[in-house]
């Protein structure tokens, strides 16, 4: 089977045959594209970037991201999750705002509250 | 009376996006005295409302949001304690014998600086509905994904909650998964061509993943809705993107939102009349990042419209060395410069137009080819023995940028980039 | 007559109807119909009113706000305007020269919301109109009267002349009798100009081009903006705009109108004005003076980029025999006061009174036409399209008269092209013609000042003034909109303006976010966020159902320690 690797920009077009734990990849330009397969047929990861709310009135929604990546089936879930947050104190770049979600941190992408100026 | 005398800095860098953050430091780092003019009231240009990642993968060795690269390029800035003015917006720029005179507009007044150099950084804006030409009524509800973007992500106002995407750019198709994910239903995305215009992960990680289909060959002709957008009508198109009959469907939707394209910001280039690449859309320059101004650069969008924020940055860097290396050694417009040749109907475009074999930054060409091609082989011609760069590719597609950095010195007197088996 | 319609009409029936005549009938070809109007109009009744109905068309009902309350319940104002174009606002204007309490009501979110912002904004030299009519009469008077008019509104106002180009020689030799009759009884100056001279004027005009007639006095300004600044400059005198209010039925006794019920109250004026464009008609009907027909006639135009905007100084249209005397000029391409150029509009028959919808057929025949005439343009240029509605008449005449059924009221119906530099010189009419049906002794309005407040334009002023008016209030140099170059201090000013921008069109409107290059890609969230700042709970694009956002991301959660 053909399927495009979302590691990076490079989107590279990998080819998978075989099945299960036995499968060759070919076409990734580097070993992170073969890993990519094998976790993509058996658990696939996503990482996951949003925003929260905020109580400060000049910047009313703060992008956030998962440190590490969750399952893809639970997207919609974590969105929940984040969806129910509101950021009242100043934060920055990397600060934790919701602490495990499926097994990693949703982070702060940005600053907000006093650090932000 | 405005501001009475004028400022006086080395280099003026207008923008302050990932190109302009970028120059602002190297020309600062390359010993001039900097000024960075914003018209935003934050630095970080379009990258601010970038929630998503993929960026800095080149320049920082890591996976960042646009957020957080923007956030490191600014921290670098303000760790130089580099001069900058925000809320400001150049009005005027006169040459003034060997230097320029750059009037902004701010809440502070009519300001005036001297500058020797200047380094336009203002990026690129969305081609809108009018400019592909949709007809029908004029409701609200057609944005274009950059401007859904900024609603969504910034002031986190939903602008849709069932849309149809025109255009398969790398914003449109990001907007996709971001307005899924915030509870919107996209009914799909629709690209006049036969290839996606985005890259090939955005189709597969914004679109597969949430299955949300991309129609190719087929375009959005009509809008229907007198206050709110109700419907729009798309038809498939043939091979010349004429509509062919018997194909016109009605989807109900309350938003379009469009993602067809960008196109180099030009309304300074314009101020200085300098000459514009019809390819690239942004101005001309050569391998100094110096357009035909003496001591005008230009770096990032406003010189063609790039896919990685960190090829952005790459240009800035080099148009701020070689602002600063100018204020040292002015130097004119080189009219021996050599011409970049190219096939069009091999490559959309390539750049630097010019090269000039009397300047000493080392040449980055950057190309993108015009048909989706496989196991091609681009060489670049610099007049030397043998070429100055030559590689088979083993796919090239409009939509993927290339780079091509050439270290040994040249003779320049040929510059020619072919494309061949 | 009726056989003779009959024979060319099968199964169109006309009979008298007051002193106007009156077709019956279905035919299948909305053309047709029209045609069969034009043909009983030369019959010599007063109008005709054209009741033929268009084989398997509903007529869709007027567009009405959704908005019910009763702010207007009771009130007896001395002058109702029905209609917010220009010739309402121009209208209430000049009213307010009297002791009079005027009320002008539109059932839009704004004023100028039909026709008077979906024209080319010509003021017309008057060459254009056939001798003895009104239309020719109020467009002489009226152009003469835009200079003094515009300097008291504030109102940008260019007399760049307009050129009717030929290029069939033949032409040329016949125009110049025909035109100049025309010159001759209106009074208007104007000449003919060479071929040499021509490309003097002009440099990039085309080849092709034999030769033209210059006529100085034609002008160019913004008509939106115009309507905003008659109708503000009216209610800081006083008068009153009520906005979102429709007319749905009247009440009348004997010959006069005893009341008026909008979705706002029922209303009890002294005199009622009909300034209601496309639907003058229907508000004639309402008050039992129903004796003539609107049939809309839509136009499409294009706006070119400002990069095309220095290579052509004047309004200049290729003309031929048949355009002479037909009932519109054909359009042409004109720069615009804000300095971009218009392409069109191009004139078609079809029955809707307020659908602004565009079409590829015509905007690509405005463009293949037009842009010919100009080396240079090319359709790159196209930043955006529109569409606007003429409300013309079977007559294909100005009715610009106190209505001869029912006393108190007036009519200003059927304005179509040259309404907008009629304007003045028809709303001077309607006012002494309201005077006389109010009777009685009415004292002026002492403290009526013709000259409008307007806030600054910073991009038109010299870099001292803008310093000057910066330092006053700094919004004034933030600026908000890159393409045009416009402040949120003049954005915030609209929004507070005697007849308020409350949505994105409106803002657009007076002082022009949104109609560069991004059409409101950089600046509608930003426009936003004024709006909201001065109250505006619901941001829309151009008033309800028009909203903006359909909610928040739902990001309301509970706070983050």
């Amino acid at each position: 089977m053909e399927m495009i690797c979302i590691v990076c920009p490079n989107g590279c077009r990998l080819e998978v045959t075989g099945t299960g734990d036995d499968i060759t990849v070919t076409g990734a330009l580097c070993p992170k594209g073969v890993d990519f397969a094998h976790t993509e047929l058996t658990a696939p990861l996503r990482s996951l970037t949003s925003t929260v709310a905020t109580a400060f009135p000049l910047v009313p929604r703060l992008p956030v991201k998962t440190r590490g990546e969750i399952p893809k089936g639970k997207m919609h879930e974590a969105m929940a999750q984040i969806r129910a947050v509101r950021v009242t104190k100043p934060v920055k770049v990397g600060d934790v705002i919701l602490a495990d979600v499926f097994g990693t941190d949703i982070i702060a992408t940005g600053n907000a509250g006093e650090v932000a100026a | 009376m405005p501001n009475s005398a004028a400022e006086k800095y080395d280099v003026l860098v207008l923008g302050a996006g990932p190109g302009g953050l970028a120059a602002a430091v190297s020309a600062h780092e390359n010993g001039a005295r900097v000024l960075l003019v914003e018209r935003e009231r934050k630095l970080g240009g379009i990258l601010k409302q970038c929630v998503h990642d993929g960026f800095g993968l080149m320049r920082f060795k890591e996976r960042l949001t646009g957020t957080e690269y923007a956030q490191r390029e600014i921290d670098r800035f303000h760790a130089l304690n580099i001069d900058v003015v925000t809320e400001s917006f150049v009005v005027d720029i006169q040459p003034t014998d060997g230097t320029y005179l750059v009037t902004t507009q701010s809440a502070a007044g009519m300001c005036r600086y001297e500058c020797k150099a200047i380094i336009l950084a203002c990026g690129c804006r969305e081609r809108t509905s009018r400019q592909v030409f949709i007809h029908g009524d004029r409701p609200a509800g057609i944005f274009s994904a950059g401007t859904a973007q900024y609603f969504v992500n910034i002031q986190g106002k939903m602008p849709t909650k069932k849309c149809v995407i025109l255009g398969s750019g790398d914003i449109g198709l990001i907007m996709a998964r971001r307005l899924t994910l915030e509870g919107a239903e996209v009914v799909g995305v629709y690209e006049i061509k036969d290839a996606p215009a985005g890259l090939s992960r955005n189709i597969s990680q914004c679109l597969n993943d949430f299955d949300i289909p991309l129609h190719l060959s087929t375009t959005v002709t009509e809008v229907f809705g007198q206050e709110r957008v109700e419907a729009v009508a798309v038809e498939q198109v043939d091979k010349n993107f004429q509509p062919i009959p018997g194909t016109r469907q009605v989807i109900d939707c309350d938003a379009l939102i469009l993602s067809v394209g960008l196109l180099p910001e030009i309304e300074l280039p314009n101020m200085l009349a300098l000459p514009i690449d019809p390819a690239t859309k942004g101005p001309v320059v050569d391998q100094t990042m110096m357009t035909k101004a003496a001591g005008v650069f230009a770096c990032g969008n406003v010189l063609h419209v790039n896919d990685l924020a960190d090829w952005v940055s790459v240009s800035g860097e080099a148009a701020g060395r070689s602002a600063a290396a100018y204020c040292t050694a002015p130097r004119t417009w080189n009219d021996n410069a050599t011409a970049l040749q190219y096939e069009r109907g091999d490559f959309l475009y390539a750049l630097p137009q010019y090269f000039d074999p009397t300047a000493s930054e080392p040449l980055t060409l950057y190309f993108r080819s015009r048909e989706d091609v496989a196991g091609k082989r681009v060489t670049l011609d610099l007049g030397g023995e043998k070429a100055a760069f030559s590689k088979k590719y083993r796919r090239l597609i409009p939509s993927e940028m290339e780079a091509v950095t050439v270290k040994e010195a040249a003779s320049g007197t040929v510059y020619q980039l072919t494309m061949h088996n | 007559m009726q056989a003779k319609l009959e024979k060319k009409f099968p199964g169109v029936v006309c009979s008298a109807f007051g002193d106007s005549v009156r077709l019956e009938g279905e035919l299948t070809d909305w053309d047709e119909i029209v045609r069969c109007g034009k043909r009983a109009a030369k019959a010599g009744f007063r109008a005709v009113i054209n009741d033929i109905t268009l084989k398997g068309f509903v007529p869709p009902p007027m567009r009405t706000p959704a908005l019910q309350d009763n702010a207007l319940a009771e009130q007896t104002p001395d002058v109702l305007i029905i209609g917010g174009g220009v010739i309402g606002c121009a209208i209430a204007r000049e009213l307010r020269r009297w002791a009079l309490d005027v009320l002008l009501i539109d059932k839009e979110d704004d004023v100028a919301m039909h026709a008077s912002s979906r024209n080319d904004g010509m003021i017309h030299p008057g060459i254009a109109s056939h001798v003895g009519t009104l239309r020719g009469l109020y467009n002489v008077r009226g152009n003469a009267m835009y200079t003094q008019l515009c300097q008291e509104l504030h109102v940008p106002f260019e007399r760049w002349s307009n050129l009717i180009l030929y290029s069939d020689p033949i032409f040329g030799v016949g125009a110049r009798f025909y035109l100049g009759y025309r010159q001759k009884a209106f009074g208007i100056p104007g000449w003919h100009v060479s071929r040499r001279r021509l490309q003097e004027l002009e440099p990039n005009i085309a080849q092709g081009i034999r030769g033209g007639f210059e006529y100085p006095t034609s002008g160019m300004l913004s008509p939106y903006k115009l309507t905003v600044a008659l109708a503000d400059c009216a209610v800081e005198n006083g008068a009153r705009v009520s906005l979102n209010t429709v007319v749905t039925a009247m009440d009348v006794k004997g010959t006069a109108i005893t009341a008026v019920h909008t979705n706002r109250g029922t209303l009890r004026p002294r005199v009622v004005i009909n300034a209601a464009g496309c639907f003058s008609d229907t508000v004639a009907g309402m008050a039992g003076d129903r004796f003539f027909s609107i049939h809309p006639r839509k136009g499409e135009c294009c706006i070119l980029d400002k990069e095309a905007g220095p290579l052509s100084q004047r309004s200049m249209g290729l003309v031929g025999l048949a355009a002479m005397s037909a009932t519109s000029k054909g359009g042409g391409i004109m720069r615009t006061i804000d300095g971009n150029v218009l392409v069109g509009p191009d004139a078609y028959e079809q029955p809707l009174r307020e659908d602004f919808s565009t079409h590829k057929e015509h905007i690509d025949a405005v463009l293949d036409k037009h842009l010919k005439l100009i080396r240079g343009f090319h359709r790159g240029q196209v930043i955006t399209y529109f569409a606007g509605v003429r409300a013309a008449t079977y007559e294909e005449e100005f009715i610009v008269e106190g209505s001869a059924r029912v006393q108190n009221l007036v009519h200003a119906a059927g304005i179509q092209s040259p309404g907008l530099a009629s304007a003045p010189a028809i709303a001077e009419e309607i006012a002494k013609i309201t005077l006389g049906r109010l009777g009685g002794q009415i004292l002026p309005n002492e403290r009526f000042n013709p000259v409008r407040t307007a806030a600054p334009v910073l991009a038109k002023l010299s870099l001292e003034e803008k310093q000057k008016v910066i330092a006053d209030n700094p919004e004034y140099g933030v600026v908000v909109c890159r393409c045009e170059g416009i402040s949120r201090g003049e954005i915030r000013a609209a929004v507070q303006a005697p007849v308020p921008a409350t949505s994105i069109d409106a803002v657009k409107r007076r002082v022009r976010p949104g109609m560069g290059r991004c059409q409101g890609g950089f600046c509608s969230p930003l426009v936003a966020e004024i709006l909201a700042e001065e109250g505006v709970e619901t941001i829309t694009k151009k008033g309800a159902g028009s909203e903006l956002f359909v909610g928040t991301d739902g990001k309301e959660g509970a706070d983050h320690a």
